[in-house]
């Protein structure tokens, strides 16, 4: 048996090797079909990481909860803790400061530029990345200026970050500790992120903040917080279909703690879109792959016919082979490894050519748009495997109906052709 | 007594030669559009080692059929044929191939070489079905090709060679594996006088100095005269 198997993949490798235009053309169908294959899963990949990295970036990760409170909290402490027991993981400011915010670098004033209130902790909600420095650390809250990470159209225009000063009514120094690396994620606006610290709280939270008592004295519409709190995807308040309304039931519940307001004014909603991103990824690639699986199966006729046809020329090549002693399983295993052969020297060559277009892809669209850093325009192991696999296993199909022909032809007429 | 006389030497029996196949009431039918026809009908006679035996008769006195049989390629309707002691009639079809593998060497009338294949590659095939090893079996091509007088072609394709040289090719590939029975069907019908000779040089050679059994279907009466033994069908009977 072992031999038989080994003297028919020697035979088919011979055989293949021997007939190059008959491997040539039942390679061209496959070529194809396998190619459209690894492109798919390659774009499916792609569309995957990206979609993933832009949510991430964007909106956070899976799954992450916006709040947003309206009352008045006259204790934001209380506050955050109930977020946890709410089911957050994490937790991190995320508030605009309520009064405009101005930079100058020099003498040279800075406008437009959004700011943001975050906790250190924002690096594990969403994807940050940096083109220079680092992100925010423990020991940043104890610095006596705010701190600050600034997105690279902000950095490329400041030149000189050492002098940098921000204020609302008063112009006070900043230290920038890293820049944010601009990708097609980012507009070309200027934007920072602002540490919550004692010394950046007044900033963001505005006139109304009371330090002492880490709350807001007095009401009015200025006194809205609003944080990003990343609950486990599989937690029910993460249920993109509940709306926020189970997270908001459980800070109800607390509300007590940390208001006094009367009317309660909450929002929250899950920000960040990778459900939707799985939707899209997995009905475009159920797409891709059903005008794959077509191509393919046309590739598979192809080298069925080309093989049905050579079965039928070669018929007295494989009668030779019979008298010199080949067993029908030998011959059977020859015919068949052929056609696997050939399908995955297709693949082979498929898998060449998806490289070259992938990377040619890459080398136009790095023209256009900025791709995130962790995104590399490739074909992902998992296109070669599928690829690879599928080859053969169209080989193995189309290889099994010729075969079977082959065993049925007279031996002793086929000596006679 | 006197010692100077020589004793006895007992010398051993020369054992009875076993026939290397045996042939027994052989017979084989075809049933075409519902009419049967007799092919080979009671067939019998026995090849030995060592043995040259012709096998001759008219065109469709079923020579090529009666060589089919006696290299498994086709089963006998009825009858018997014992080959190196087996009873091939009831052999199941892997068994057959492996015999027919190990034991039986062909040479075509049509050479029946592979197209695009060199010299040494097709040679070689005998070998691949039988496990031998690319190294050895390169060796060994190599050796038999250069036997046949063919060591400067070694990596000559089919349709770069002549005729006496396609058919040295295939008496090489035919003893590849040294099998003790050597069939060849008009190995000289496609020939020039000089390669015929040359051919039938070597199939004799084959029986003599290998002690291989050579059956020669023809129906070249040079051909016939070289062999030990003339076996002629007759409307599908031996006389």
């Amino acid at each position: 048996m072992l031999r038989s198997l080994t003297a028919g993949i020697v035979l088919a490798f011979a055989g293949s090797r021997a007939n190059v235009t008959r491997t040539i053309l039942s390679c061209a169908g496959i070529v194809v079909g396998v190619g459209a294959l690894i492109m798919v899963v390659t774009a499916g990949d792609l569309g995957q990481r990206y979609a993933t990295a832009f949510s991430e970036a964007n909106a956070g990760r899976a799954a992450t909860i916006e709040a947003m409170v309206y009352n008045p909290i006259n204790d934001l402490a209380a506050y955050e803790e109930d977020l946890v027991r709410a089911g957050a993981q994490d937790v991190s400011l995320y508030q605009s400061p309520q009064n405009d915010t101005l930079f100058r670098s020099g003498d040279e004033a800075i406008e437009s530029v959004s700011v943001t209130g975050v906790d250190a902790t924002l690096s594990d909600i969403r994807r940050i990345n940096l083109a220079e420095g680092r992100w925010f650390t423990e020991a940043d809250q104890e610095s006596r200026a705010p701190v600050l990470v600034v997105n690279q159209s902000l950095a490329d225009f400041l030149g000189d970050q050492t002098e940098l000063q921000m204020g609302t009514d008063r112009w006070i120094d900043v230290r920038v500790v890293g820049v944010s690396e601009s990708s097609a994620l980012d507009g070309d606006w200027y934007s920072a992120y602002l540490l919550r610290s004692p010394v950046s709280e007044e900033i963001i939270f505005g006139p109304s903040w009371d330090s002492e008592i880490g709350g807001f004295q007095g009401g009015g519409e200025d006194m809205g917080v609003t944080h990003l709190a990343r609950v486990d995807p599989s937690d029910s308040a993460a249920d993109q279909m509940d709306g926020g309304t189970e997270f908001t039931e459980r800070m109800e519940s607390a509300r007590w703690r940390w208001s006094t307001d009367d009317q309660f004014e909450y929002f929250a909603y899950r920000s960040d879109f990778s459900e939707e991103t799985d939707i899209v990824i997995t009905v475009m690639s159920a797409g891709l792959l059903v005008i794959a699986g077509i191509t393919l199966t046309t590739g598979l006729l192809g080298v069925l016919n080309v093989g049905l046809v050579t079965v039928r020329e070669r018929r007295r090549e494989l009668a030779t082979y019979r008298a010199l002693g080949a067993s029908r399983f030998t011959l059977f295993v020859a015919v068949v490894m052929e056609s696997v052969v050939v399908s995955v020297v297709a693949g082979i060559i498929a898998l060449l050519l998806s490289f070259a277009l992938v990377a040619a892809a890459g080398a136009i669209i790095g023209n256009f748009v900025a791709l995130p850093p962790d995104i590399t325009m490739t074909v992902p192991p998992s296109a070669v495997l599928v690829g690879l696999l599928s080859a053969a296993f169209v080989g193995l199909l189309a290889g099994i109906i010729p075969a079977i022909r082959a065993l049925r032809a007279s031996v002793v007429a086929g000596l006679r052709e | 007594m006197s010692f100077d006389v020589p004793l006895p030497v007992a010398v051993p029996a020369r054992p009875a030669t076993v026939p290397l196949l045996r042939v027994e009431g052989l017979t084989r039918h075809f049933v075409v559009s519902g009419t049967r026809i007799d092919v080979l009908r009671d067939c019998t006679f026995d090849v030995s080692r060592g043995e040259v035996v012709a096998i001759i008769g008219q065109s469709g006195s079923g020579k090529s059929t009666l060589l089919n049989v006696l290299g498994l390629l086709d089963t006998p309707s009825s009858g018997s044929y014992t080959f190196d002691g087996v009873d091939t009639t009831a052999l199941r079809e892997g068994r057959r191939s492996r015999l027919r593998g190990e034991g039986v060497g062909f040479v075509f009338q049509q050479f029946h070489l592979l197209e695009r294949r060199s010299a040494l590659a097709n040679v070689g095939v005998p070998m691949v079905l039988g496990g031998v090893s690319a190294l050895r079996r390169r060796a060994r091509a190599k050796e038999l090709l250069e036997s046949v007088g063919l060591g400067h072609r070694l990596s000559s394709q089919p349709h770069q060679l002549s005729g006496g040289e396609q058919q040295r090719v295939a008496l090489a590939r035919a003893l590849s594996r040294e099998p003790p029975l050597i069939l060849a069907d008009e190995p000289t019908g496609a020939l020039d006088a000089a390669s015929s000779t040359m051919i039938m040089d070597q199939l004799i050679e084959q029986a003599q100095g290998h002690d291989s059994a050579v059956v020669v279907v023809t129906h070249d009466p040079k051909v016939a005269e070289r062999a030990d033994r003339v076996v002629e069908l007759v409307e599908g009977r031996t006389h």
